[in-house]
């Protein structure tokens, strides 16, 4: 009650005629009364209203943050988050390396980002992923919706509807082998049909209708409460070109970054991104990077990157907060993504030479 | 989209003045403030500015389909969904042809045929839909004066020449391909951007860019400073163009680029080549890429 006056979220003119007319705290406003203000300062006893009406909820919500209650605050004891992670599922990649390297799949609630040169896959796993989270639970999913936006115009209905039928295929063949009932009543609500009617998708053509569709995203996971994962391909593309002004692209990205975020929070689902590679010129050679900037590189908890070997397609796990660095072969079926079959030794490669500027990781001594 | 007015968005009129004084007149302005400093220029508090923000992002989101709506409306127009290339194993493994609604690249060294496939292309987008064709028009924007009209007649009279019996047919087959000779990348985004109209007048079936590196080398001297920005610039630009126009239209856009096989021995161009590949392959659906062993190798993306 005794917040002042110049932190409440009111317009500036309000807050600019308010302090010069004296208001200190909150408190001396809600004793006024709409019909005080209104006189004081000269303004309409609607406009006074609604000003009382904003503080007053400002201050309940801070009424409830210093007594601790729950709902908005995000306080919580480590204890309550390892119980909230171990119960937490993951999305499953079908390529046994990806997610064991990944810990389990692509984590929930966090944002996961992958980088790669044109044509190695970053695409086909999106995809596997938007048919991987409406696996139905007795299967081992996460039973959620998906939701897909494409920058690039890289989605093809037709691999979907592949990938999608190879995973109805491998679920019925679990189900057979298992003979349960639960399995056989989730089969049937889980068909090509079914699958591809829940994976919604928006065509982004420039970054403008990405921030829009960004910003009315909250609204639109609140109503299809079951969506699990947000896909969005090719969140370079729209940046990379026509930017005059660096630092307001660097500005857009990070504003977009902390909604994403605050997203993969608030409705539990997966964020995954796919980024471009860019090429850094050094004084004698040249290396591949992922485009956007370093300071883009934060946005992200994980971060893979997809690279060539030859004519090997490999994943890196790059960036993650619980995982080692490794790297693992992978390969793309006219099933979708999947190992390698048969599966080639890992290799755990000298992070080195992926990322020359971290320090190499050194086995410990048991 | 990002060019709209915010009076079309459905804002009160006083806001939308008062903006103007701003100088935030479009969805674009609008969008790309924070939060205070919409404050600042609405004069509203924090609660009615996202309400604002959320009414402006309505009206510039794109809207919303599902996966098995668009496979729904692909399955009941299968024929356009490709151009097939009359060449079997190529359609093969392309799945169908070159597809409707996205960019194909074709690359190669010099000599390999990727003009003589260009031409081939544009006598198959005359055919009519019985045919395998597409019953259109083509543009065909040429950049190296390499398309030769006495080249195409011959192609059609010996490919098809049960069809193309009659001089009439041979002469609304070549009335139908529009070729435009553009010698500096200028002109060519110029080009590009004035197709939208085009393709609708006269209704349009393929567009070809024959090709697109042969300009972009000729201007932009890699050597020197600050080029290398600009070049990726323009690419990406004309890219996305093209990528709205095919898929807008659901047409195939077909791009050979030059690529000189003597040039990658030096390690410099190596790097530039690799470069400017990557912005343009970020852009497109397939490459197809014709080896020197006068091998023809689709390797889709």
């Amino acid at each position: 009650m005794q917040r002042a006056v110049g932190s409440l979220p009111l317009g500036p003119a309000l807050r600019a005629r308010l302090a010069a007319a004296g208001f200190q705290t909150a408190q001396e406003l809600l004793d006024t009364g709409p019909c005080g203000l209104s006189r004081e300062i000269g303004i309409s006893k609607e406009e006074a209203l609604e000003a009382l009406q904003v503080v007053r909820q400002e201050c309940s919500g801070d009424a409830a943050k210093t007594a601790g209650g729950a709902g908005t605050t995000r306080k919580c004891t480590a204890l309550e988050l390892l119980e909230e992670e171990q119960a937490q599922g993951f999305i499953i990649t079908f390529c046994s390396a990806l997610d064991n390297i990944l810990g389990g799949g692509v984590q929930l609630t966090k944002i996961t980002e992958v980088c790669g040169a044109p044509g190695v896959g970053k695409t086909q796993l999106c995809m596997q992923l938007a048919v991987d989270v409406q696996i139905p639970e007795c299967f081992g999913g996460v039973c959620g919706e998906a939701v897909f936006i494409d920058t690039e115009g890289s989605f093809m209905v037709d691999r979907a509807a592949d990938i999608a039928a190879a995973c109805v295929q491998h679920c019925r063949l679990i189900a057979e082998a298992h003979q349960e009932e639960d399995h056989q009543k989730a089969l049937e609500t889980f068909s090509l049909e079914s699958i591809l009617s829940h994976i919604y998708y928006f065509r982004c053509r420039d970054y403008i209708e990405l921030l829009a569709q960004v910003y009315l995203l909250p609204d639109f996971l609140s109503e299809h409460s079951k969506v699990r994962l947000v896909v969005i391909d090719g969140i370079a593309f729209p940046f990379r070109h026509d930017f005059e002004d660096l630092s307001l692209r660097t500005r857009l990205l990070n504003g977009l970054a902390q909604q994403l975020i605050i997203i993969a929070n608030d409705h539990k689902s997966a964020v995954v991104l796919t980024n471009q590679m860019t090429t850094r010129i050094g004084q004698s050679q040249s290396t591949l990077v992922p485009a956007l900037g370093e300071s883009w590189g934060h946005a992200a908890t994980v971060r893979l990157i997809f690279h060539w070997d030859k004519s090997q397609r490999l994943a890196t796990l790059y960036k993650s907060p619980s995982q080692k660095e490794s790297t693992i072969p992978y390969t793309i079926t006219p099933h979708g993504f999947r190992d390698v079959q048969p599966p080639a030794v890992t290799q755990n490669t000298e992070s080195t030479e992926m990322n020359p500027r971290k320090r190499p990781r050194r086995e410990e001594e048991k | 989209m990002a060019a709209k007015k915010l009076r079309r968005a459905k804002l009160p009129q006083e806001l939308c003045e008062r903006l103007s004084r701003y100088q935030i007149t479009t969805c674009q302005d609008f969008l790309c403030l924070s939060l205070l400093e919409l404050m600042k220029v609405t004069g509203q508090s924090y609660r009615n500015v996202q309400k604002l923000l959320c009414q402006v992002s309505l009206a510039c989101a794109p809207k919303m389909q599902t996966a098995y709506e668009m496979k729904v409306r692909r399955s009941v127009n299968p024929s356009s969904a490709f151009l097939s290339t009359t060449l079997h194993s190529l359609d093969e493994v392309l799945h169908g042809g070159v597809p409707c609604g996205s960019l194909t690249e074709i690359t190669s060294p010099p000599g390999c045929g990727k003009t003589q496939f260009c031409i081939l292309m544009s006598v198959l987008a005359t055919l009519p839909v019985s045919m395998g064709g597409l019953d259109g028009a083509v543009v065909y924007i040429d950049t190296e004066s390499a398309f030769s009209a006495e080249r195409l007649v011959e192609i059609a009279g010996n490919r098809f020449p049960a069809y193309f019996d009659s001089d009439e047919k041979l002469f609304c087959m070549t009335r139908s391909i529009h070729l435009y000779r553009e010698l500096t990348c200028d002109s060519v985004l110029k080009r590009i951007k004035s197709l939208e109209e085009e393709i609708i007048s006269k209704k349009v079936k393929l567009i070809i860019i024959d090709s697109v590196a042969s300009v972009v080398r000729k201007e932009f001297d890699t050597q020197l400073q600050g080029n290398l920005a600009e070049r990726s610039n323009f690419l990406a630009r004309g890219a996305s163009l093209l990528k709205y126009l095919a898929e807008e239209f659901s047409i195939p856009a077909t791009i050979p680029l030059l690529l000189p096989l003597e040039q990658l021995s030096c390690g410099r161009s190596e790097l530039i080549w690799k470069f400017e590949s990557e912005v343009l392959s970020e852009a497109l659906g397939f490459t197809v890429e014709v080896i020197k062993e006068r091998n023809c190798t689709p390797c889709p993306l």
